[in-house]
């Protein structure tokens, strides 16, 4: 005899449909997650960007008063540089309003120091206008507060968008994942019956349908997530073909997380048609005897 | 040394305790229904077309539960066995359904091997037996085909070798020569002559063919609005005792 054939018949058109669509859902679950989080990377820079760099005004400080004032500002954790601007640097940012001619030299001006934080530093603000007020400064601390609170408002509501997409998505995949296994499985209802009444236990039947959705899940999946990978490299490559200043776009590096979204995708999609096989068999039995 | 086949309360194969069957909202398809059949004996199941032949059979196959009333295979009451226990107790059952029942990606060999190879058995340890219970049903030649490439007939006899394998305690078979020409539903009823004689095999037989049931002595019981009644035997011994009567008139 040739090797045995296995109980469950292979070739279906019902299990190549279900290959499709867990591979199609797969797809879009994993761009979706790759998407999300780039945007989330993007995010991230972006408002390091903004929030790396503020400027303290100083109203009432003289020049050397103003340099007591930065070095106290340098020497406090988080700030890589602060630097005392110029007269001729608070002419240029004033030239705008007051014309090219320069202000009147009777007019007080404040000292403005330009800080800038180490990277990963988020939102120094707080702890400078302390430290300010302890040491006894009238100031102003400018965080580019308006605009650096429209980007971060901007980018909350995007990232709340890329996740609640990504967790639609993957419930999504993982409903239609066990809807399709039901209905594979109810076609082979009489498969169950014959193997029943010939007293295979529940858990072998279940074992038979667990292993068969389990590997169809898992390699569906893992193609869908390899075309999700093919899909994000291609616009890495567009968006670096094109020069686009790569700062302000999504970050589209494939790192640690990426390759463990990708990883997981097909693990999921996997248990998700394993657990559907198990929970379809194992009822339909329980409801003969 | 073997322990005995039959544990203490093997002295009933089969015990229907006013078993009554309903499907969904109609009225009762069996009720109140008693039977007892001894390990070893022989019998048949009569009954016109929808008197409930097939669903008192799939009590006694545990496919389904009963209504009302109990079923009880050697000695064991099922309505309280786990399901673990139920599976250990259809193992020792072989089926013929009415329908086959036939995997058709599978080939008869195969199909014939498959409650083997539900218990765990190396193909090597029976390929011989299989072989040699399909030739004995006269499809040696076939055993590699599947059954929608086989006749009515043959996939019956497919049915019939699967259902007698593993050599069952008890042997249910519904209309098993529904599909093939007398001569072979002689061989066949030879078949199950055969077991019930040589292991003891309890034999259940449900069919309307009452030229199948006179070629043997054996009790018949038949299905009327939902009652068991036992009939006097057709068989020949029957017939013979109906002659005395006649020659005494
Ligand atoms: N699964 C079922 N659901 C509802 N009614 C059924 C079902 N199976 C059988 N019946 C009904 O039960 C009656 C007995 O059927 P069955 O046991 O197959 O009789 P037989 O085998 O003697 O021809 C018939 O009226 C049939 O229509
Ligand atoms: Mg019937």
């Amino acid at each position: 005899m040739a090797k045995e054939t296995p109980l469950l018949p292979v070739e279906d058109a019902r299990e190549m449909a279900l290959f499709f669509v867990v591979g199609a859902l797969c797809f879009l679950a994993a761009l979706a997650t790759l998407s999300a989080k780039s945007t989330y990377g993007a995010a991230r820079s972006w408002t390091a960007e903004v929030e790396g760099e503020l400027t303290v005004s100083l109203p009432d400080a003289d020049r050397r008063g103003a340099e007591e004032a930065r070095q106290l500002i340098e020497a406090t954790e988080g700030v890589r540089e602060a630097r005392l601007l110029s007269k001729q640097e608070i002419d240029a940012l004033l030239e705008p309003n007051f014309g090219s001619r320069g202000l009147p030299e009777s007019l007080p001006l404040p000292q403005l120091i330009a800080v800038t934080a180490e990277p990963d530093t988020q939102f120094m603000g707080p702890t400078l206008e302390r430290r300010l007020t302890e040491a006894g400064y009238a100031h102003a601390v400018d965080e580019h507060a308006d605009w650096a609170g429209d980007v971060r408002r901007m980018l909350a509501i995007a990232r709340l968008v890329a996740l609640t997409a990504v967790a639609l998505l993957a419930s999504t995949a993982v409903a239609v994942i066990a809807f399709a296994t039901h209905a594979a499985l109810l076609a082979r209802r009489d498969i169950v019956d014959v193997l029943h009444l010939a007293g295979a236990r529940d858990r072998y039947i279940a074992g038979l349908f667990e292993r068969r959705f389990w590997l169809l899940g898992l390699r569906a999946g893992a193609v869908g997530a390899l075309l999700a990978l093919g899909a994000a490299a291609a616009m890495i490559f567009g968006v670096h073909s094109s020069g686009a200043r790569s700062g302000l776009l999504p970050v589209l590096s494939l790192d640690i997380v990426d390759l463990l979204i990708l990883v997981l995708t097909p693990v999921i999609a996997g248990l998700a048609a394993r657990i559907a096989a198990r929970v379809t068999v194992i009822r339909s039995l329980k409801s003969v005897m | 040394m073997t322990l005995p086949r039959h544990d203490l309360f093997d002295d009933v194969a089969v015990r229907l305790d006013g078993v009554s069957l309903r499907y969904d909202t109609s009225e009762d398809i069996l009720s109140g229904i008693d039977l007892v059949l001894k390990p070893g004996s022989f019998s048949f199941l009569t009954g016109a077309s929808g008197a409930g032949k097939t669903s008192l059979l799939k009590l006694l196959y545990l496919a389904l539960k009963p209504t009302r009333g109990e079923v009880s295979l050697f000695g064991r009451p099922t309505s309280r066995l786990t399901r673990d226990q139920l599976s250990a107790l259809r193992r020792r059952v072989g089926v013929v359904f009415q329908e086959f029942r036939l995997l058709d990606h599978l080939t008869a060999y195969e199909n014939v091997a498959l409650p083997l190879r539900v218990l765990g058995r190396k193909e090597a340890s029976y390929r011989h037996d299989v072989e040699e219970l399909l030739a004995w049903v006269g499809l040696g030649e076939r055993m590699h085909s599947r059954p929608p490439t086989l006749s009515g007939g043959e996939q019956q006899r497919v049915a019939i070798a699967r259902a007698v394998v593993t050599q069952p305690d008890i042997l249910i078979a519904d209309e098993p020569t529904g599909n093939v020409d007398p001569e072979m539903g002689a061989r066949l009823m030879r078949l199950f002559l055969e077991l019930n004689k040589r292991r003891a095999t309890t034999v259940i037989i449900a069919t309307h063919d009452l030229g199948l049931v006179r070629q043997v002595d054996a009790p018949v019981f038949r299905l009327q609005h939902g009652l068991l009644v036992q009939d006097v035997e057709y068989g020949p011994a029957a017939r013979r005792r109906t002659d005395i009567v006649k020659t005494v008139d």
